[in-house]
């Protein structure tokens, strides 16, 4: 169901889509996770965009190699997350690139986390928590209500450096938008049979998502954020009563699975990895394939029924 | 003494804000490094005494200065033979605003030469620099000086940069400009898992030519030396060239990384009565396998063929050394290292085999994963 402002967005995109739509100079966009290459694509798709990670990829780790050095280089615009997820690269690259346009405060950096509310912000902060970001979880990609924050800025921010493809820029969000918010009603759906369930989750990777839905999530594979699994608190998480009530244990593309394939083998709860981003595979190719994936195999580890 | 002032405003500086050490809107970020080992044995052209030590601890503070600029200031303390030594080793500003990927920093700054030489000494993986580098760089050359550096516009990574610094942390003498440097850098990936850089630096040292007030020649012929961070080994022009190349499955350095790096100096012209057979060369070669987030392991080889000049000629040294070390992090900022270093020497007295065991531990602002 879409509402009817929606609707009526939705209608006059349409409208406007068909429109003639006269060719113009691309835009270089440097896009730290595969999740912002994507959106950046629908809004603007003759960008010409390097992506600095994959979903294989831990986006906190990376290294400010030459590579992509050399692609902040010739950038127009860079579209990372933020809220200190790229803290170990984003600063370096920005430094040795020497780009002018890409400069902390400017109009060519882009972060997401700027444009929505965070969860799990801190008013105290030390690392005796693990690598806890202060500004809030940073991993909002796989939030159905922040990301139509982001898009909506991120519009605006492509049209204020495209300012000749301004309107089809505007056309092609309000497009994204009525379609996200159809899916966004399937996924509401789903939350009615998912709400009050729980899972086993490897990092807050997906947090966000489950919080929407309502899923709680019962243990961490992780001892403290960012320290990966040990086998002490793997024992603790086998001990911990609540784990019968685990649908399934959740591991992003990028992490290592054996430690969840272990609980699985010791506690019988199903460990599955799913993407943790946009992949480029067919299914896999934007924000909304990927959060419908995670939610129709969530659904799939609860009830025989399907959502479509 | 000439940091006393300094040394008091940045430990209160230190001590004022950690409540708030993240970077917010005016505070600038805050880092520290601890730096400690126990090491079992002196070793040749070490600049860790043996015992229990602290190594390089550093404060280091940045951030943007306005639009056009940012800064960074780091100082460090050592501990040797029972003094606190308090350096700058880095007092700089950096240009954020030039056009054509241009960037100018001027002030106190590490040199770029070599790949080793403008990292920090706690991003290393090894206890201490290859003898090449504690021999003809002091570990790490910096100095007061300016920097112009400039990313060619062309699709993979090409970087030429040229320095000027006044020389005298290298050697001592009169010249306004004492030493000059020209570097260039190559890089890119191979596939998605693999990445490298290769890099072919010169340093011209105007300050080794001619004579010098006192016999200079005669200071080093002492294994006591006053640890300046001069080099104990110069030459007018030195040479380096260096490859790192990387690997991590898919490219998740998170989870597994093997880092082969090596480095070739070579130094001539090393005074007024060198002759052209007369020329210190050395190099090193690594392998570092990170092989789960939080263990790695790694060994070092490397070799230096140094001319130790007496008056009018050159006595011949030579020092091999071989590292193995085991590392374990258990987070990102914290790291505790234990190194066996294997000597062979001829013409060092001091040369011997050493277990060494290090931390090193940051806290503050999250340090850069400089590739």
């Amino acid at each position: 169901m879409i509402s009817k402002p929606n609707r009526l967005a939705w209608v006059f995109g349409w409208l406007l889509a068909f429109a003639s739509v006269p060719a113009s100079a691309s835009l270089n966009v440097f896009a730290c996770e595969p999740e912002w290459a994507s959106l950046v694509s629908a809004l603007l798709p003759d960008a010409t965009i390097t992506t600095a990670t994959t979903a294989w990829q831990d986006p906190h780790y990376i290294e400010a190699r030459p590579s992509l050095i050399a692609a902040m280089r010739k950038a127009d615009l860079a579209v990372c997350t933020g809220a200190s997820l790229e803290a170990g690269w984003l600063p370096s690259l920005i430094s040795r690139a020497a780009n002018r346009k890409i400069q902390p405060g400017s109009d060519g950096l882009f972060f997401a986390a700027d444009h929505a509310p965070l969860h799990q912000s801190h008013e105290h902060v030390d690392r005796s928590m693990g690598d806890v970001h202060p500004e809030g979880d940073p991993h909002l990609h796989l939030s159905p209500d922040a990301i139509p924050l982001v898009a909506d800025a991120l519009a605006e921010r492509l049209a204020a450096l495209v300012p000749d493809q301004q309107a089809q820029i505007q056309v092609r969000y309000i497009r994204w938008r009525g379609e996200w918010n159809q899916q966004r009603q399937s996924w509401r759906h789903a939350a009615r049979q998912l709400a009050g369930t729980g899972v086993v989750t490897q990092h807050s990777t997906f947090d966000y998502l489950l919080r929407w839905l309502g899923i709680e999530v019962i243990a961490d594979l992780e001892p403290k954020p960012g320290l990966p699994p040990g086998s002490a608190h793997l024992r603790n998480v086998l001990a911990t009563p609540d784990l019968a009530r685990a649908s399934v244990i959740m591991v992003a593309s990028y992490q290592d699975d054996r430690p969840a394939r272990w609980l699985s083998s010791q506690s019988g709860v199903p460990a599955i990895v799913l993407p943790g981003t946009v992949t480029g595979q067919p299914g896999e190719e934007n924000l909304a394939q990927v959060i419908s994936l995670i939610v129709n195999t969530l659904l799939n580890h609860q009830e025989p029924t399907n959502v479509e | 003494m000439r940091f006393t002032r300094l040394q008091a405003g940045l430990f209160s500086t230190l001590l004022v804000p950690f409540a708030s050490a993240q970077a917010n809107e005016m505070n600038p970020d805050i880092s520290v490094v601890l730096d400690g080992y126990y090491k079992q044995n002196a070793t040749a052209l070490s600049h860790r005494d043996e015992g229990f030590g602290l190594g390089h601890t550093e404060l280091s503070l940045s951030a943007p200065i306005d639009d056009l600029f940012a800064g960074r200031l780091t100082a460090v303390l050592e501990e040797h033979h029972g003094e606190t030594e308090v350096a700058l080793e880095e007092a700089y500003l950096q240009t954020t605003g030039m056009p054509w990927n241009l960037s100018i920093r001027g002030g106190r700054f590490l040199s770029q030469v070599g790949y080793l030489n403008s990292r920090h000494m706690h991003e290393d993986n090894f206890v201490e620099r290859p003898a090449a580098y504690r021999a003809l760089l002091g570990s790490h050359y910096f100095d007061d000086g300016l920097r112009v550096n400039l990313l060619m516009p062309t699709p993979f990574f090409w970087q030429i940069g040229a320095e000027a610094f006044n020389g005298n942390r290298l050697t001592e003498g009169d010249e306004d400009i004492g030493v000059y440097t020209v570097n260039t850098r190559f890089g890119g990936d191979i596939g998605v898992s693999q990445s490298w850089q290769a890099g072919l630096s010169y340093l011209n040292n105007r300050q080794v030519q001619g004579d010098h007030d006192g016999d200079h020649d005669h200071d080093h012929d002492h294994g006591d030396h006053d640890h300046s961070h001069a080099a104990a080994y110069t030459g007018e022009n030195l040479y380096i060239a260096d490859l790192v190349w990387k690997w991590s499955p898919d490219g998740n350095t998170r989870q597994q990384q093997l880092t082969l790096s090596g480095e070739y100096l070579y130094a001539d012209e090393l005074n007024e009565h060198a002759r052209s057979s007369d020329y210190h060369q050395g190099w090193y070669t690594s392998a570092v396998y990170r092989f789960t987030p939080q263990w790695s392991v790694g060994a070092r080889y490397g070799r230096v063929d140094l001319k130790e000049a007496h008056g009018d000629h050159f006595h011949d040294q030579q020092l091999k050394e071989t590292d193995v070390m085991l590392a374990w992090s258990r987070s990102h900022f914290s790291t505790l290292r234990l190194q066996y270093t294997h000597q062979s020497a001829h013409g060092f007295d001091d040369a011997d085999n050493t277990v060494t065991l290090q931390y090193v531990m940051t806290f503050g602002a999250h340090g850069a994963h400089d590739f």
